[in-house]
């Protein structure tokens, strides 16, 4: 660690509150060598992204400042050059990219022209120069058709490229260090696992620098070589990445660790058996005698959504569901999973009948909604709940959390009136929750508890089938780990059915029995957990397993790159 | 959220157009008290007196003293913006809600219904309406009601149609709510916050409208003190005695004032950017 590229010293931040003084950063030392990608990890509002903001002096607000530290790049300190000077490092010497790709570009810009204007900026090329120097990255990025693609708008790419966009932009002026906060957070896991080759890629051809902000462990374990570790604004461990994976010495390191749903844990035990049958491993309990009725019957469901045609132009219409059966029986745990867009939400809601169903049937208990649209409504609404997956956005923010539940037992009725101050109790501790909280509006509280409101609003229609869309998603992963602990806990002392929509495969193997994988509106296969998890029988399942980062770092997520063009 | 805003800053406007606002109500509320005059005394002794001890704001060509009629007029034009406000408010929102949760044909005839009258001026559709009906104040209201709606609504609309679709009022409905319970106990609550805000520039609109309706001859009658038909009355004797349109001119400035410094300060607490 001679020497390093960026040499961080000391480094502290603090914001000037009403209340006085409030340090965010404290006292943060770090270095990062040429060619080495660094991973920063810890929770939101840990101080990762702040660090990096404040290396480039974009700090988020003018009442944070920086008190105290240095950060040494070059024989310069970051932190004491002027504007026109940070502008010469901005882009030209670190380079950045975001987690969110759409927000990041210009929307009525040209991709390209986004591309070029920092080769015209930076490095002075004219307009051809820098056109045919933008072509060059955006095949190095992974572009198929650059010359094409160059002058297209950011909408009319997915999201991953839209991400190579962004790192396309972030290496137009050959930097020496690129910071990456969180860019694959937002996009799908067989997405995020080609950015992060990618990175790996630009590393070696580059000799580039990388900051690596992540939640993720499993993406540091692939990818990084050390890792720091952040919690309330100080690093509280930095290590050479096996070291720390494997002896973590921090606490909060070990509580990180552990709440990652790791794939393997159980993994190696299964390979030594692998001659049983995979039901025997799961649960007994709970795989055995199942009543003959489904409770929830999906035969040829087809939810097709009209896609604006203008005024005089044909209708046409989006298939998001198409020819799906299922059933679910009473007691099951259930996970749907696939890539964002694959239907699963829409098939959570055409179950609950809050979307239209274009063809087929869906019945609750027996009843169709159909046949008997009212009495099978009326009986959903009675019996079934949703969870949603934003837990600030799923809850009425101008009614306490007492007020939501106290409305729903009302309007519920299986509750007497004088009851339900108690009631509303009973389901706040059922959550883990203070009862004393129950005054406290949404945005008083904090993501996990409002996610564990949202799930007593859920469990105080008593309801027999629970369907949680993305609940964990926007969690963090300690706080992930709880809230898949508590659905595990009410799944067992409760007589409930869980359908759990996630797109973290993880997860849903850690909490269900039996899963099902969506893809374009289809399932492509569908059966027990640890059978389809050990086995896949379709390529596309596993595609979608193998590209989980591992947080073994020895279980390679990446494939060595196919030949790509470079 | 943001700091820029400082809360200080907010409050001392806020103070500031409720002050301005506190004391036009308490002079009307208090009008017979303090008034130091009969403002329809007719005192042909003193006509078109300038401001002095005995008359502050001067006398009109009646002889009448310009301050108490100032101070009755408050109540007059108060009256005219709050009801010139509360029942567009009401009425908007009730419809603007309805055309954005239901959708569909109710929304497309409400919204067309919007664009007609919205093509209409503004002050010609009030005229011919009053024209209608007849002048007086009852007249006023009516005409305010019938065209003052559309921006409310349109506001209202706005909101719902986001709303309808955050997940809250999606639970709402898995919950087994009844529509109108989403709609006015969920959606509504949460989207009035801007037209509670427009509606303080709104009275603004109103009271200036009302005082135009009034200058015209259209509004309240005279003898009754009201401050449009003052300025119109002072408007013969401009050159000779300023006063008698001066002072109830700033009286209906300072009240628009009042008016949006509230208005403001609500945007800000509320974070609505109009």
């Amino acid at each position: 660690m001679s020497a390093a590229l960026l040499s961080v010293r000391d480094l502290s931040v603090a914001v000037n509150g009403a209340e006085g003084p409030r340090t965010l950063l404290d006292h943060v030392s770090l270095d990062l060598s040429p060619g080495e990608i660094l991973g920063l990890v810890g929770e939101s509002g840990s101080g990762k992204s702040l660090l990096c903001r404040t290396l480039l002096q974009l700090l988020p607000s003018r009442a944070l400042s920086v008190t105290g530290g240095t950060a040494m790049m070059g024989g310069r300190d970051l932190l004491a050059l002027d504007e026109a000077q940070m502008q010469q490092v901005r882009g030209a010497e670190i380079g950045m990219i975001f987690q969110n790709p759409s927000s990041h570009l210009d929307p009525v810009m040209r991709v390209g022209e986004q591309i070029a204007e920092g080769l015209r900026f930076h490095r002075r090329l004219d307009r051809a120069a820098a056109k045919a120097e933008a072509i060059a990255l955006m095949g190095q990025v992974g572009f198929t058709d650059p010359p094409r693609q160059f002058g297209a708008y950011p909408h009319e790419f997915s999201g991953g490229m839209r991400q190579r966009a962004m790192i396309a932009v972030a290496l137009a002026c050959d930097p020496k260090i690129l910071i990456a906060d969180e860019p694959t957070t937002a996009l799908d896991v067989t997405i995020q696992a080609q950015i992060l080759r990618l990175l790996m890629e630009l590393r070696e051809s580059r000799g580039l620098s990388i900051i690596l902000i992540t939640h993720d462990l499993g993406v540091v374990a692939q990818t990084c070589d050390r890792v720091a570790v952040m919690r309330q604004g100080q690093v509280v461990e930095v290590g050479e990445k096996r070291a720390l994976l494997a002896h973590p010495r921090h606490s909060y390191t070990r509580a990180l660790i552990a709440s990652h749903p790791s794939m393997p844990v159980d993994d190696e035990a299964d390979e030594v058996d692998d001659v049983t049958d995979p039901a025997d491993a799961a649960d007994p309990a709970r795989v055995v005698v199942l009543p003959s009725r489904p409770l929830v019957e999906i035969d040829d469901l087809d939810v097709r959504f009209p896609v604006a045609g203008g005024l005089f132009g044909r209708r046409r219409s989006f298939s998001a569901v198409a020819g799906v059966s299922l059933q679910i029986r009473p007691g099951e745990t259930v996970g749907i999973v696939g890539e964002s867009g694959s239907g699963k939400s829409t098939l959570a809601r055409a179950m609950l009948g809050l979307t239209p169903v274009s063809d087929g049937h869906v019945a609750f208990d027996g009843l169709s909604l159909r046949g008997q649209p009212g009495a099978a409504l009326a009986r959903i609404r009675q019996q079934a709940a949703m969870v949603f997956q934003d837990p600030f956005n799923s809850l009425n923010p101008r009614l306490t959390i007492g007020q939501t539940l106290a409305e729903v037992l009302r309007v519920q009725g299986k509750v007497a009136p004088a009851a339900i101050p108690a009631r509303v109790e009973e389901l706040l501790r059922l959550v883990e929750l203070d009862p004393a909280l129950a005054g406290r509006r949404p945005r008083q509280l904090s993501g996990g508890q409002c996610q564990r409101a949202g799930i007593a609003r859920a469990l105080a229609v008593d309801p027999r089938l629970i369907v949680a869309d993305e609940c964990v998603a926007a969690l963090d992963v300690t706080i992930q780990a709880q809230i898949v602990a508590l659905f595990q806990r009410l799944v067992a002392t409760m007589d409930l059915t869980l359908v759990f929509i996630a797109h973290d495969l993880a997860i849903v193997r850690h909490l269900c029995t039996r899963v099902v994988v969506m893809h374009h509106g289809r399932i492509v296969e569908e059966g027990l957990c640890a059978e389809v998890f050990e086995r896949p029988r379709e390529a596309y399942t596993a595609a979608l397993i193998a590209a989980i980062p591992d947080i073994d770092p020895d279980r390679r997520l990446i494939a060595p790159p196919p030949a790509l063009a470079v | 959220m943001s700091a820029a805003v400082s809360p200080k800053r907010m409050n001392r406007t806020l103070v500031a157009g409720l002050v301005l606002l506190g004391g036009f109500v308490l002079a009307a509320l208090a009008a017979p008290l303090i008034a130091p005059y009969d403002p329809i005394f007719q005192d042909a002794a003193a006509r078109l007196q300038p401001p002095s001890w005995a008359h502050p704001f001067g006398t009109d060509n009646f002889g009448r003293d310009i301050l108490s009629r100032l101070i009755f007029g408050a109540r007059v034009d108060l009256q005219m913006a709050l009801i010139g406000v509360f029942f567009p408010l009401v009425i908007g929102t009730v419809i603007g809600a309805i055309a954005g949760y239901l959708g569909g044909i109710v929304d497309a005839v409400l919204m067309r219904l919007i664009d007609i009258i919205l093509a209409f001026p503004f002050l010609v559709l009030m005229l011919s309406i009053i024209a209608i009906l007849g002048p007086g104040l009852s007249s006023f209201y009516i005409a305010m009601a019938l065209v003052g709606w559309v921006s409310y609504a349109r506001l209202i609309r706005a909101q719902i149609l986001v709303l309808k679709n955050a997940d809250y009022a999606v639970a709402a409905v898995s919950l087994g709510f009844s529509r109108t319970r989403v709609l006015f106990r969920h959606l509504l609550p949460n989207s009035v916050a801007g037209s509670l805000v427009f509606c303080m520039s709104d009275a603004v609109l109103v009271l200036l409208s009302g005082a135009a309706i009034s200058y015209l001859g259209l509004g309240v009658q005279p003898p009754t003190a009201e401050w449009g038909i003052m300025v119109a009355e002072g408007q013969a004797f401009l050159s000779q005695a300023w006063w008698i349109t001066l002072f109830p001119g700033l009286a209906i400035v300072l009240l628009a004032f009042g008016f949006s410094m509230i208005g403001d300060a609500l945007g800000e607490a509320m974070g609505v950017h109009e």
